[in-house]
């Protein structure tokens, strides 16, 4: 298993919203998983749990083999391991499209020519490399993902979670980037945790996870 | 792309604030560079002034703080110059009398009595006109910049203290500080300050086998100090090496003080004006931050940046404020009312305590924000509208 929640629970400090109530999960490696629920319903708590930002009040997140409680180094260990993708693409407005995907890459080892480098690389990976030079505000948001995406993979993550990746885009842009995440999977092997309410991420998944007031409600192989 | 460029690009997002931040701790930093180098430039000078001369010894007035304000015996000369080892006592007299610039303003300025023909002439360049000499009454010598600032040259008459005064040379000194004086015989001085028979010390050179031996030099102040007179009473003089003398001195005290004031409220100035625009930084992008660690950014590289950007913001104030601090010197120069008492340069280990200032500023400024930003949980930024 790459990862794995069991018996997760999330309650927020003011004690009303119990946002995960003992959720158990468990994802292979190279698997993608489309997470799928109305809002409120946790989701994005899961993700964050998942993704070392948040700790769960109880239960705990294994990450191959290796509970994340025991991990000294959360920031360490999601710079290593974890890419993440968010629905507002979260760009430096002052930075070119591959300033952007430099970013993550300050806490490695690489030398600043070798970083733009792979970050030239990236940029070919998601078919950026024409736009290299421009700022976000000269992208269309289709782009801006597609930039957003090349960060994700900054570090070389074993896991990539997205959060509603294409819910600002619109139909056309987001068959692109759902195109986009499939040869990730396909050539990388990359394992793929999508929280969305979009039926057509939904379809394009291995796997897919119904989510309602913080429980697994269905959870369906596709393929 | 390197970090240091990340910085500057992060900085450049909110160019008003930054280049506000930056102007004013550029002012902080440049009053104080400005004064601490002239306090410093002023104490060079008159050190240069007597240790470029050789002398090795200022005997003034035991516990008189003011140079302007001693009182001593001309005839203690003799007694010093009896002293084995001692080559010259040459006596001076200084104070600060008024004079009438050619525009009939009422100026005040510090007026040198010396001995014409004395020693103290001999490393002075006369450009015009001639030295003081033996018989001369009611006659002056101008430094050059004394000389400009009044705009009187040889033969032309000047009022000092309201007596009528000849000048008969102009001179240029290595010594930036005796370029802006005016000096007088000794004589004159004590007769239309009503101080006949006193100096205000007395420059004392060593016979030259004695120069450089510590025991010797301790030895003939001793002899000194020790003087007394027909009743056995201690006459009260105080022999100092020269830079003991400029040191202690009650002017260089309190521009040192002022100086040092100044750096103090430079200080909490700057680090107030770097706090506020670190915190409005941070605020407005917590989310941001928030993002950044969700990318993998550990929490001491959060701190590296805001106090990087702190640093930075601070370094270039101090850049500019040390250019300015420079020109407003320079400045100072061709003033009347200063141009004689400082020189145009402020020494490297000023700036250098100005930029160590900066820094102190700069950290002191970006460390609470700093702190703020990297205990920021990921999660709570990224919920933060």
């Amino acid at each position: 298993m790459l990862i794995e929640a069991e018996n997760l629970r999330k309650v927020y400090p003011d004690g009303k919203v119990n946002a995960l109530n003992g959720v158990n999960l468990h994802i292979p490696v190279g698997q993608y998983v489309a997470i799928m629920g109305p809002s409120g319903s946790g989701k994005s708590t899961l993700l964050s749990c998942l993704g070392a930002l948040d700790l769960p009040t109880d239960g705990r997140v294994v990450f191959q083999g290796e509970s994340l409680a025991e991990i000294r180094d959360l920031d360490a260990f999601r710079s290593a391991q974890i890419g993440f993708v968010f629905q507002s693409f979260y760009l430096l407005p002052t930075l070119t499209a591959v300033e952007n995907v430099q970013i993550p890459m300050f806490e490695g080892k690489l030398s600043a020519s070798e970083r733009a480098k792979k970050a030239a690389e990236l940029l070919e990976a998601v078919g950026m490399d024409h736009r290299a030079r421009h700022l976000p505000m000269q992208l269309s948001v289709g782009e801006r993902q597609r930039i957003a995406i090349a960060r994700a993979l900054a570090n070389d993550p074993a896991l990539l979670l997205m959060d509603e990746p294409t819910g600002n885009l619109d139909s056309k842009t987001t068959a692109e980037i759902l195109d986009l995440f499939d040869r990730l999977h396909a050539d990388r092997g990359m394992t793929l945790i999508s929280v969305t309410h979009s039926d057509d991420v939904g379809n394009r998944a291995e796997r897919m996870i119904r989510f309602l007031d913080g429980q697994v409600v269905e959870d369906t192989m596709l393929r | 792309m390197h970090f240091i460029t990340f910085l500057i690009k992060n900085l450049m997002r909110r160019k008003s604030r930054s280049l506000l931040t930056v102007c004013g701790f550029a002012v902080a930093v440049g009053t104080t560079v400005a004064l601490m180098g002239v306090s410093e430039s002023f104490e060079r000078a008159w050190e240069a002034s007597m240790s470029g001369r050789g002398i090795d010894l200022i005997v003034a007035e035991k516990g008189a703080v003011d140079q302007l304000t001693m009182n001593l015996d001309l005839s203690i000369r003799d007694r010093i110059e009896a002293v084995e080892g001692v080559k010259i006592a040459e006596p001076t007299l200084v104070d600060l009398l008024d004079y009438v610039d050619d525009e009939d303003n009422l100026l005040k300025t510090i007026v040198q009595g010396w001995e014409p023909d004395g020693y103290l002439f001999s490393e002075i360049e006369f450009v015009e006109g001639r030295p003081l000499k033996d018989g001369d009454s009611r006659k002056v010598v101008l430094g050059d910049t004394a000389s400009k600032n009044v705009r009187k040259n040889v033969g032309d008459e000047l009022l000092i203290a309201g007596e009528p005064f000849e000048v008969v040379g102009i001179y240029h000194s290595y010594v930036v500080f005796e370029n802006g004086a005016m000096t007088v015989p000794l004589q004159d001085l004590q007769e239309i300050t009503a101080r006949e028979g006193k100096v205000s010390a007395f420059s004392v050179l060593l016979e030259d086998e004695m120069k450089g031996k510590d025991e010797e030099l301790d030895r003939i102040r001793e002899a000194i100090n020790g003087f007394e007179n027909e009743k056995g009473k201690s006459l009260g003089l105080d022999a100092k090496r020269t830079k003991e003398f400029v040191q202690n001195s009650l002017h260089i005290q309190i521009a040192h003080a002022m100086a040092w004031m100044t750096s103090a409220i430079a200080v909490v100035v700057g680090s107030i004006g770097v706090l506020n625009t670190m915190v409005m930084s941070v605020v407005e992008r917590i989310r941001e931050i928030a993002i950044l660690r969700a990318i993998g950014w550990k929490k001491h590289r959060v701190i590296r940046m805001v106090m990087g950007e702190a640093i930075l913001l601070s370094l270039i104030g101090a850049t500019v404020g040390t250019l300015g601090a420079l020109a407003l010197v320079q400045w100072l120069t061709t003033l009347s009312v200063t141009g004689g008492f400082i020189q145009g340069d402020i020494a490297p280990h000023v700036i250098g305590k100005g930029f160590a200032l900066a820094l102190a500023v700069g950290v002191l400024g970006g460390a609470y924000p700093a702190w703020r930003a990297a205990r920021l949980l990921p999660s709570e930024g990224l919920r933060h509208e």
